[in-house]
């Protein structure tokens, strides 16, 4: 393989604890993102004079909840991390400025 | 070892997924984040059609919808966790759950598009619907392809699990993943900015 070939390989943790550790952190990020959703649906509601900002930077949180934890972004080299923090950070106060 | 994956995420030609897979997200991101900031400009322009066009959207649907991906990318990744401990048979049990979120999810968004249809909101009513209905549609393609994506994993998961990489599976995957992602822009912009 490409990876062991150019000594990029490391062994993927399998012990128990890791395991689950790594079921714990999806359970967490899912109960999360559900308790965003009905947050935002809650202040989406709400006649606020930032409610737009908000509900904005809540899409910001569950978006960054789904890429660095269920597409474990996290453990990715920190130029990927930038360039989604960074497109998604320009998309919204994009959308919010307009 | 059979339960054993070597790959260097750290690298960054080997994030998560496969970098072909990661270009082609940045890709369709910036492709829905370009309509949508032109969604934001045409706002501006008639705001006060914007936000009683909006008002005809079921907040709920969306809502509802969101968990149903949310759930489904919960369920996708727990998939793409026990394929990796080699796992098969609790890996096949998520990913179908898997694409029944996914399943869930369009037939919803039916029940939706067949009550705006109904309601003569179809997509050259205005310029909010025009919108509403590229941006949505487009999604519910990715939607479809991701399916399709995923039974072919299950296939192989069912009949030569063994065969199946876990490389091209964590690629479904993250396009799965991608389709949330799409969502978790188009659902408050669309249902809840404006």
């Amino acid at each position: 393989m490409a990876y062991v070939r150019f000594d990029l390989a490391i062994a993927f943790p399998n012990n128990l604890f890791t395991v689950l550790k790594m079921e714990k952190s999806f359970n967490i990020t899912w109960i999360v993102l559900i308790v965003l959703t009905i947050v935002t649906a809650i202040f989406a509601n709400m006649e606020m004079k930032y409610v737009a900002l908000i509900i904005l930077g809540l899409a910001f949180l569950k978006f960054i909840g789904v890429a660095f934890f269920f597409m474990e972004l996290k453990k990715a080299n920190v130029f990927w991390k930038v360039l989604l923090i960074g497109f998604l950070g320009v998309l919204l106060t994009a959308v919010w400025a307009i | 070892m059979a339960n054993t994956l070597k790959i260097d995420y750290k690298n960054v030609f080997y994030p998560p997924g496969g970098i072909l897979m990661w270009i082609v997200i940045y890709l369709e991101l910036v492709t829905f984040g370009i309509a949508l900031v032109f969604m934001a400009l045409s706002a501006r322009a008639e705001p006060e059609m914007f936000h009683e066009s909006r008002l005809l959207l079921n907040t709920a649907y969306g809502a509802i919808n969101t968990v149903f991906l949310l759930s489904s990318g919960w369920c996708m990744a727990q998939s793409v966790h026990f394929l990796k401990k080699r796992n098969f048979s609790k890996s096949r049990l998520f990913l179908n759950l898997t694409m029944l979120g996914g399943c869930l999810f369009l037939a919803l968004k039916s029940v939706e598009y067949y009550d705006k249809v109904e309601a003569g909101l179809t997509i050259g009513y205005n310029d909010f619907f025009g919108y509403y209905w590229m941006l949505t549609l487009f999604h519910v393609v990715h939607v479809l392809v991701g399916i399709v994506i995923l039974a072919l994993s299950a296939r192989t998961l069912r009949k030569k699990p063994e065969t199946l990489k876990v490389e091209d599976y964590v690629s479904g995957a993250t396009f799965w993943h991608m389709c949330d992602l799409i969502w978790l822009l188009l659902f408050p912009i669309i249902y809840l900015l404006f």
